[in-house]
């Protein structure tokens, strides 16, 4: 990563592990594809001892192996690959590793808005050139997927659904004749994908029927549905790794105790519990709770620490946090969140002790600023 | 994660590293082939050598590998070196099954010992009657020896024919001299344990029993099979799965696997597939030791347990042996792999005098007595056992409990299977798949019980081609070395010798799916076809198998065909187990149902339906035509009873007290509910039986009430016509009813002893004389307690109406037996209640009971009314007299004048919140209350628009003269209810004498109105003017005018 960069992508980031990882690379590679399927599994899981490297490659995804197997299956195939889950789950993470350890390219994205149009995912014209040379190559603006398909890698498109169905029919004819044809042009007027193209495409399943896929293009696409992490020990993993990315980011020199990651995790738990039990949505938290949030709720305290307090993340800080990012409306998610400081945290403090007392201290003072 | 597992992880990883990755793709040492050069002898010494140099090699703590290693090896060799050939074999896997019965056809023991309930022996016969899977069921709800409330217990054993238990069974079974001797703990002995470890809780359901973990629960499991065995405790031979998580989860993640039993398929199951004896035997010893080596020392008492178990198996042994003199040689002991290497002081059998001293000297290094202490949680074999055969039995089976326990069979479902012991979904479908394909294809006979009905198809020996297919040939050449030799190291070092690709088998499955998923909702083509047939490659490549397996298979057909998730559609990974196999249900032959299943068939037969289908079949009984029918139709409705909804479920009529249809009509699923049908059989011998049973055992029970009872009562006269019982249950209800602290029951009781009585005054002579006792001491009983009901806030006034409806309806029948009225008005007088609803049902009892007269009644609502301070509780006064309908239908018109009231006069903002209570009150009371006031209302109000504006209200009208009114010392009573003309009040006049005899007897006066005709009907209160007054305008004097015969007759014979 360089200076300049705040937040480099993954194939810069991992450019070392990646060069190594395809030079002991001796298995059958797809197309173009810079590693086989199992290196490019073992970059995204991580390696094992019994993987023989000779160097220990880290985990930087969690979740379920037999998923990713699928996702790499199905780049190798002749369909996209379409990622669905709820807000939070790693989707475009995944997305990003794959599209690095594929084709050392990760940042042909097209980001699905509802004001995509179908230019953003073919082409568009460079309109100075235009009146000055007229309509050429040069002065066509190729799309990130069109740039894919010419270079034979993998385009990404975040947020499918969140595109008007229009647009997304745009997708069709690439996926299936895997070519885009300029009727400006009158020569050199058919952009033919090269082998090893292929799209990843991420879609919130929050978002489902907003922009509903049509059958044709959902044919097209194979579907791999990431699931919201609910295995502690795994959502651990998840925060640590992302934690520490962070701080290193920052450069922050900040220890994160494993007991206030224990109780970042614990709290999110039970707010998790009483959100499921909830009958109406004014006695849940408006927030989804996701793993991202509880990264986002550490990192707050992390900076928080750092900049404004002793430069050690104490219980009090991360549940002043806590009840910072999670409490969005007054009074009902205040009223949770005392609710829930005062009836399981405080009973808990008492009978466990540890961090517990300052974390319901600090989450106390939080809400009484708050209120 | 406990401390416990903590300190057991690090040597337990090591040692499954080294285990593991030599299985995988074999470890770079054991490869070696100038080391493997030098195997080949009968002896476990080198390999155990090269696995302690591996130790010291790669472990950092080398000393506690070494030891895990060493000890593996010297567990196997412990366990072959055993003279009764230990068969080792794990729970519904083919290779098992396979290596079973190859080995029965080479050595055709004399004598197998199975590692099954002893109690069970006798069902086996009966399992030639049955289409696998079944279980056989041990059963008991009589408990002795046991805690009170434990029961029923139940134990189930499912045998499927993918299995080596069956294949031991059947060989046994068929083989003429061969004797089957089961050794294991008898249910009774199961509990017994489950009961002295856990006194307060349930049984224990681990040795593959109980609950499903994660990877088994799946909700989207279609029908009822997965519950087919109820909440029984599972017992099967063989279970062998890792006994602490974290060695599972290093083993599914180096296997890139996603549960126990696709680990299990790729790393055992298919490279033993065609292993011969040795090779079969000697790493599946290996695995049971890696298991039982492995394992947390804080695991539940479960190793406790196993070993019990493996001492009183060894015992039964010796003792067969001892009994019978049959030589070791000639017997095989079949039992899971996890007891073959068992250290137990009573493993094997007793060496001969001649060998004492050859087994002194052993080959074999004694186990080693402990770990180091960091590794104290990975539990070594029982320290220093003695040399097979040369311990003392010292263990005694301890006495089975007084407790009666029933046998049988039950039909089992795959489903079932893998619900109960944790197995993954469809995991024992593609087992049953795998077998049938081995058997196909490596030639081998299996063992079938001559009879068995539904043979799985496919799975016959393909005699041809065996001979010609490598993969049949035992692992590492063909030929063959001496018997009892070292295979391990063979074993080890080369990877599985698989199968290439089925190209043609897997075809077929992506195109099979796609078409069932188009059957199910889904929309795929010809394109997902090939999509799935590419991934599925795709997948096994990328996770190291050469050939996809069918969960390869399933991850490809998710992957390329499941775009959406449709609640209620069948998902796409339930299709491919559909596909690969599907759910198999078995079922329990006639011959070998129990006594009142076969009766029930029998019973059922004039229906002509086939009762051994699973489908819902519907019976059409029409009873006049086919008067035959009616036991079928009899038996029908006590099935309905007693067993669960939906086994036969009435489409058409009812039967209930005093009540048959002519017609019935019948969805049947008894073949369906085999199961429960075949637990009813262990209550009892007929239906009639089970059914009488279940009724005393209502009515007999400590939470019994005397509404339950009745219930009973009910049932009995309903279903049984039995007066003996039902005269036995209502005694009991007596005995409930004046025992009763509460009266929560009151309506229930109410409407129940109503329905009795009418029952009995139409159908018997007399009334039985329970019910008799029961009204009265029902009113003695309800006198008592009214006073307190009314006060006591957690009676409704439900309960309170119900009670008085009990003592103001059956007054009649409680006097003439005896009661005395003065009790129930002492009690009236004696209740004050504050709340408004219950003043109300006071003002109406007391109304009835003549302590309050109708004007007074009305007065005193009238000032309700015009009180501005208690109009807000008005409503809750109206629903009182709502309620008063029940124990005072009379009051009627009074309520309907009330309700009119109310909503004339109360202010909208007390009225309208009122409303709904008022109707949701009725709703409830739609039977009884409803009509009443309907019938009410239709007499007071116009029928007709233009009727309504000359209308008054019957209550607005002006009063009638008071001398109309009778006053005399008849009381306020008399005062409400005005005399009127008519025949009927002739009749009285003219006759006296009774009605004074039996004021006299009553202690009342009487006064007689000076004249007939006194008041007439039309100017009568509405009130009085319901009941039973017929006016000299009425129909009935029209009636008796124009047919005069009738009433002359009736003159002339009171000689008037």
């Amino acid at each position: 990563m360089t200076a300049e960069q705040l937040r480099a992508p993954a194939e810069a980031k991992y450019a070392e592990e990646l060069d190594w990882l395809e030079s002991v690379d001796d298995g059958p590679k797809p197309f173009s594809w810079r590693l086989s399927p199992r290196m490019v599994r073992l970059f995204v899981l991580g390696s094992q001892r019994s993987d023989g490297l000779d160097r220990q490659i880290d985990q930087k995804w969690f979740g379920d192996t037999s998923l990713v197997e699928r996702a790499i299956v199905t780049l190798a195939s002749d369909r996209g690959l379409l990622l669905i889950g709820d807000p939070g789950t790693g989707k475009s993470w995944l997305a990003e590793l794959l599209a690095a350890a594929i084709s050392r390219d990760s940042t042909l994205v097209v980001q699905g808005t509802a004001g995509t149009t179908e230019d953003h995912i073919k082409y568009s014209w460079n309109v100075s050139m235009v009146i000055a040379k007229g309509q050429s190559r040069e002065s066509m603006i190729p799309s990130p997927i069109m740039t894919a398909m010419e270079r034979g890698v993998i385009g990404r498109f975040e947020e499918l659904t969140r595109s008007t169905s229009d647009v997304q029919d745009a997708l069709i004819s690439i996926l299936s004749e895997k070519y885009v044809s300029i009727p400006e042009l009158d020569s050199d007027n058919v952009v033919f994908a090269r082998p090893g193209f292929s799209i990843i495409a991420t879609a919130n399943s929050r978002d489902r029927g907003v922009n509903d896929l049509s059958s044709a293009l959902k044919r097209r696409f194979n579907f791999v549905r990431i699931p919201v992490v609910t295995n502690k020990r795994s959502e651990a993993d998840i925060v640590r790794f992302r934690t520490a990315e962070l701080l290193r980011r920052h450069q922050i020199e900040l220890d994160v105790p494993p007991t206030l990651l224990d109780i970042l995790l614990q709290s999110f738990a039970d707010l998790r519990g009483a959100a499921a039990s909830a009958t109406s949505d004014d006695e849940k938290l408006e927030s989804a709770l996701s793993t991202a949030e509880q990264i986002g709720v550490l990192e707050d305290a992390i900076l928080h620490s750092q900049f404004f307090g002793e430069r050690v993340l104490r219980a009090g800080t991360l549940a002043g946090s806590l009840v910072g990012s999670l409490a969005r409306r007054s009074p009902e998610d205040l009223a949770i969140l005392n609710k829930y400081l005062h009836t399981v945290v405080e009973p808990r403090g008492k009978s466990d002790g540890g961090l517990w007392p300052d974390f319901l201290e600090g989450g106390r003072q939080a809400i009484a600023a708050l209120s | 994660m406990s401390p416990v597992v903590n300190v057991v992880n690090e040597p337990a990883v090591n040692a499954v590293n080294a285990v593991n990755g030599a299985v995988n793709a074999g470890d770079a040492r054991l490869a070696d082939p100038r080391a493997a050069a030098v195997e080949g002898h009968n002896s476990f010494g080198q390999l155990r050598g090269r696995l302690v140099d591996a130790a010291a090699a790669f472990a950092a703590d080398s000393a506690t590998l070494a030891e895990i290693l060493a000890g593996l090896v010297d567990d196997v060799a412990w366990a072959l070196d055993e003279r009764l050939e230990i068969f080792p074999v794990c729970h519904h896997s083919p290779a098992s099954a396979l290596a079973m019965a190859r080995r029965l056809r080479e050595k055709r023991p004399k004598v197998i010992y199975l590692e099954l309930c002893e109690d069970l022996r006798p069902l086996l016969g009966e399992l030639r009657n049955c289409s696998l899977p079944v279980a056989l069921q041990a059963f008991a709800h009589e408990l002795t020896g046991f805690p009170a409330g434990s029961g029923p217990l139940s134990v189930i054993a499912p045998i499927t024919e993918a299995s080596a238990e069956y294949q031991a069974i059947a060989y046994a079974l068929e083989t003429p001299g061969v004797e089957l001797v089961l050794v294991d703990w008898s249910a009774d002995h199961l509990f017994q344990w489950e009961n002295r470890r856990r006194p307060a809780a349930g049984p224990s359901t681990d040795d593959g029993a109980g609950p499903a973990p994660a990877d088994a629960a799946d909700p989207e499991r279609d029908g009822d099979q997965p519950a087919l065995h109820g909440d029984a405790v599972g017992v099967e031979i063989g279970d062998l799965r890792p006994r602490f998580a974290e060695l599972e989860e290093f083993l599914l993640r180096h296997g890139r696997v996603r549960h126990w039993s696709e680990w299990w398929d790729q790393y055992v199951e298919q490279p033993l597939a065609g292993a011969d004896h040795d090779t079969y035997r000697q790493a599946m010893a290996l695995v049971g030791s890696l298991f039982r080596r492995l394992r947390p020392s804080d695991d539940d008492g479960r190793h406790a347990r196993d070993e019990a178990r493996e001492r009183h198996m060894w015992t039964r042994i010796r003792e067969h042996l001892a009994s019978s003199g049959v030589d070791p040689a000639d017997c095989l002991h079949v039992c899971g792999a996890f007891h073959a290497v068992s250290r137990v002081p009573e493993f094997g059998a007793p060496a001969p005098a001649a060998d004492a001293a050859s087994t002194a000297v052993d080959p074999v290094p004694a186990p080693e007595p402990a770990l180091p202490a960091a590794s104290a949680a990975v539990q070594p074999a029982a320290p220093g056992p003695p040399a097979p055969g040369a311990a003392e039995a010292g263990h005694e089976i301890p006495p089975v409990t007084g407790t009666r326990w029933l046998y049988g069979l039950i039909p089992s479902s795959h489903s079932a299977i893998e619900a109960q012991f944790g197995l993954a979904g469809g995991s024992v479908s593609i087992a049953a798949a795998t077998w049938a394909k081995a058997v196909a294809r490596t030639g081998v006979a299996p063992f079938r019980l001559s009879g068995q009905r539904g043979a799985a198809k496919g799975a016959r020996p393909a005699k041809s081609r065996a001979a010609t297919r490598s993969g049949a040939g035992p692992v590492g050449g063909t030929s063959r070395p001496a018997e009892g030799a070292e295979r391990l190291s063979g074993f080890l070092e080369s990877p599985p010798a698989l199968d290439g690709i089925d190209e043609d088998e897997l075809l077929g499955w992506s195109v099979d799916i796609v078409r069932l998923a188009r059957r199910n909702g889904y929309l795929a083509s010809t394109a997902d076809a090939i999509a799935v047939f590419e991934s599925s490659i795709l997948l096994a490549g990328m996770r190291n198998r050469a050939r996809p397996t069918p969960y390869d298979f399933q991850d490809a057909a998710v992957t390329c065909i499941e775009k959406d998730v449709v609640p209620g559609r069948r998902d796409v990974r339930r299709l491919c187990e559909i596909l690969l196999g599907g759910d198999r249900v078995g079922q329990v032959g006639y011959d070998a149902l129990p006594p009142l299943a076969r009766d029930v068939h029998d019973r059922l037969a004039p229906l002509g339906l086939d009762l051994s289908k699973r489908t819902v079949q519907r019976a059409l009984l029409d009873l006049t035509a086919n008067p035959e029918l009616a036991p079928c139709s009899h038996l029908l409705w006590m099935l309905r009873y007693l067993l669960p909804d939906g086994a036969v479920r009435p489409i058409l009529g009812v039967r209930r007290l005093g009540e048959r249809s002519p017609q019935e009509s019948w969805d049947l699923a008894i073949g369906r509910h085999q199961r429960v049908l075949i637990e009813l059989g262990y209550e009892a011998v007929t239906v009639e039986q089970a059914l009488e049973q279940r009724l005393r055992r209502a009515a007999w029970a400590p939470d019994a009430t005397a509404a339950g009872a009745l219930a009973a009562v009910e049932d009995a006269v309903t279903f049984l016509d039995s007066r003996r019982l039902a005269d036995e249950l209502g005694a009991r209800a007596v005995e409930l009813l004046t025992s009763e602290r509460t009266v929560d029951d009151a309506p229930e009781v109410l409407r129940r002893i109503r329905r009795l009585l009418d029952h009995y005054r139409v159908s018997e002579p007399t009334l039985p004389a329970w019910c008799e006792q029961f009204v009265t001491r029902g009113y003695a009983h309800y006198c008592t307690l009214l006073p307190i009901a009314f006060a006591a806030e957690d009676t409704t006034v439900r309960q309170v109406a119900s009670m008085l409806g009990f003592l103001l309806t059956l007054e009649n029948l409680a006097l003439a037996l005896g009661c005395d009225r003065a009790q129930l008005e002492l009690a009236v007088r004696q209740s004050h209640p504050e709340e408004p609803a219950r003043t109300a049902l006071l003002w109406a009892a007391q109304t009835r009971l003549g302590q309050l007269s109708m004007a007074e009644l009305r007065a005193r609502c009238d000032g309700l009314l015009a009180n501005p301070l208690v109009i807000p509780a008005f409503p809750r006064y109206l629903a009182g007299f709502v309620q008063a309908l029940e124990p005072v239908p009379t009051l009627a018109p009074f309520v309907v004048e009330v309700i009119s009231k109310a909503f004339a006069r109360l202010p909208d903002h007390v009225l309208l919140p009122w409303l709904p209570t008022l109707i949701r009150t009725l709703r409830d009371h739609a039977a009884e209350h409803v009509p009443t006031l309907v019938r009410e209302a239709g007499r007071t109000f116009p029928a007709g628009l233009a009727d309504l504006d000359a209308w008054t209200a019957p209550w607005s009208a002006p009063a009638a003269p008071p001398g109309q009114a009778a006053t005399g010392p008849g009381g306020a009573w008399a005062a409400a209810r005005p005399v009127v003309a008519g025949p009927l009040t002739d009749l009285l006049v003219g006759h006296p004498a009774t009605t004074d005899a039996l004021a006299a007897l009553l202690d009342l006066e009487t006064e007689w109105p000076s004249s007939t005709g006194a008041g007439r009907a039309d100017q009568a209160d509405p009130v009085a003017g319901s009941d039973n007054v017929a006016g000299p305008d009425s129909e009935a004097t029209a009636l008796l005018d124009r047919f005069p015969t009738t009433a002359a007759a009736v003159a002339a014979l009171i000689g008037r």
